[in-house]
């Protein structure tokens, strides 16, 4: 019920933005800034692309203002538009994605270091290693079931939204996300 | 219970299992489960893994570059609406009065006038040639 009111509240927010109420983007830009990018990182596993991608979905929702009609729940809309971009991004970047991983794990590690100084440095390159393993295997999966897995388990979305995202039934999406999760489990079988 | 592996549900299961978020006999026919199938355990280490994939706080200056990005755009197209608009008036203005200008000046191509040929009277064109010659005697 919580979660039906957030969403209509959206939908008003955006229907205000289309009026030309710029406060009320803002409001959403705030509410939604973080899921959406923290999804894009997931997807392109970089964060400086995954900011840039974010600013990209967020200019199409801006520039769609005048045309917006509340038809879907708003996140459905917003991630839709998210997925789009990240799709296309992944199919441009495959070929220099080697370098961007590498770059991104060095940065990423550094990071963790400074973070993490409780951990001593054997529990850390554990630590590392595994979660290098869950990226990888994030990695691998097709870039639809990718999606679906990310909005299904970090974003909280249900069937039904992943399935308005994805454009397709949610049976198909059950399938997607059935196939995923089994692979990741093959994948990662070792680590349990 | 159907093992996870073996059915459809199986994610949306154990994503309510996780949330504590089945009813009673549910979680504790899926804690049952758990207990005896290794396969299943797996999906439930999956899940556990997945966790550990947190992911980065959003930088500090992301809003202020989105509305400089947002502002930039938003003078682009006020730019190209005035670049377009200024000498589309004019222009338009000017093509009009060529096309008005042409359809009264070539009458035979004129929509909606067929050229109607007249029947000639020989008589009227002998009188007015001899009002003609009247009036060049006359300017003599």
């Amino acid at each position: 019920m919580e979660a039906v009111a957030a969403l209509e509240r959206d939908a008003q927010l955006m229907l205000r933005v289309r009026e030309g109420d710029d406060t009320s983007f803002a409001l959403l830009l705030e509410g939604h800034r973080g899921p959406v990018v923290h999804f894009l990182y997931r997807m392109v596993q970089n964060q400086a692309v995954s900011e840039e991608l974010a600013q990209e979905v967020f200019l199409r929702v801006y520039r769609s203002r005048a045309t917006y009609e509340p038809t879907a729940k708003f996140t459905t809309w917003l991630f839709r538009i998210a997925t789009h971009v990240a799709l296309n991004s992944i199919r441009d970047r495959k070929k220099e994605k080697g370098h961007e991983s590498l770059d991104e794990e060095m940065l990423d590690g550094m990071a963790r270091q400074v973070a993490d100084r409780q951990h001593t440095v054997e529990q850390e390159m554990v630590r590392e290693a595994k979660l290098r393993e869950v990226r990888q295997a994030i990695e691998t999966l097709p870039a639809k079931q990718r999606a679906a897995v990310l909005m299904h388990k970090y974003e909280g979305l249900d069937y039904a939204q992943i399935a308005g995202v994805l454009s397709c039934s949610e049976s198909a999406v059950k399938s997607l996300l059935f196939r995923a999760y089994e692979s990741l489990r093959v994948r990662l079988a070792h680590m349990a | 219970m159907t093992c996870l592996s073996k059915n459809e549900e199986g994610p949306e299961l154990l994503a309510g299992y996780l949330a504590r978020a089945l009813d009673p006999a549910q979680m504790a026919e899926m804690d049952r489960h758990f207990a005896e199938c290794s396969a299943c355990r797996g999906f439930l280490s999956v899940w556990e893994r997945l966790d550990d994939f947190s992911a980065p706080e959003v930088s500090p200056g992301f809003d202020a570059r989105l509305y400089a990005r947002i502002a930039a755009e938003e003078a682009r197209r006020t730019w190209w609406r005035r670049l377009l608009w200024r000498p589309a008036v004019p222009l338009v203005a000017a093509a009009a009065l060529v096309a008005m200008a042409l359809f009264i000046y070539t009458p035979g191509q004129r929509p909606g006038r067929p050229e109607v040929s007249l029947p000639v009277n020989i008589e009227q064109v002998a009188q007015a040639v001899d009002d003609l010659d009247l009036l060049v005697s006359l300017d003599r």
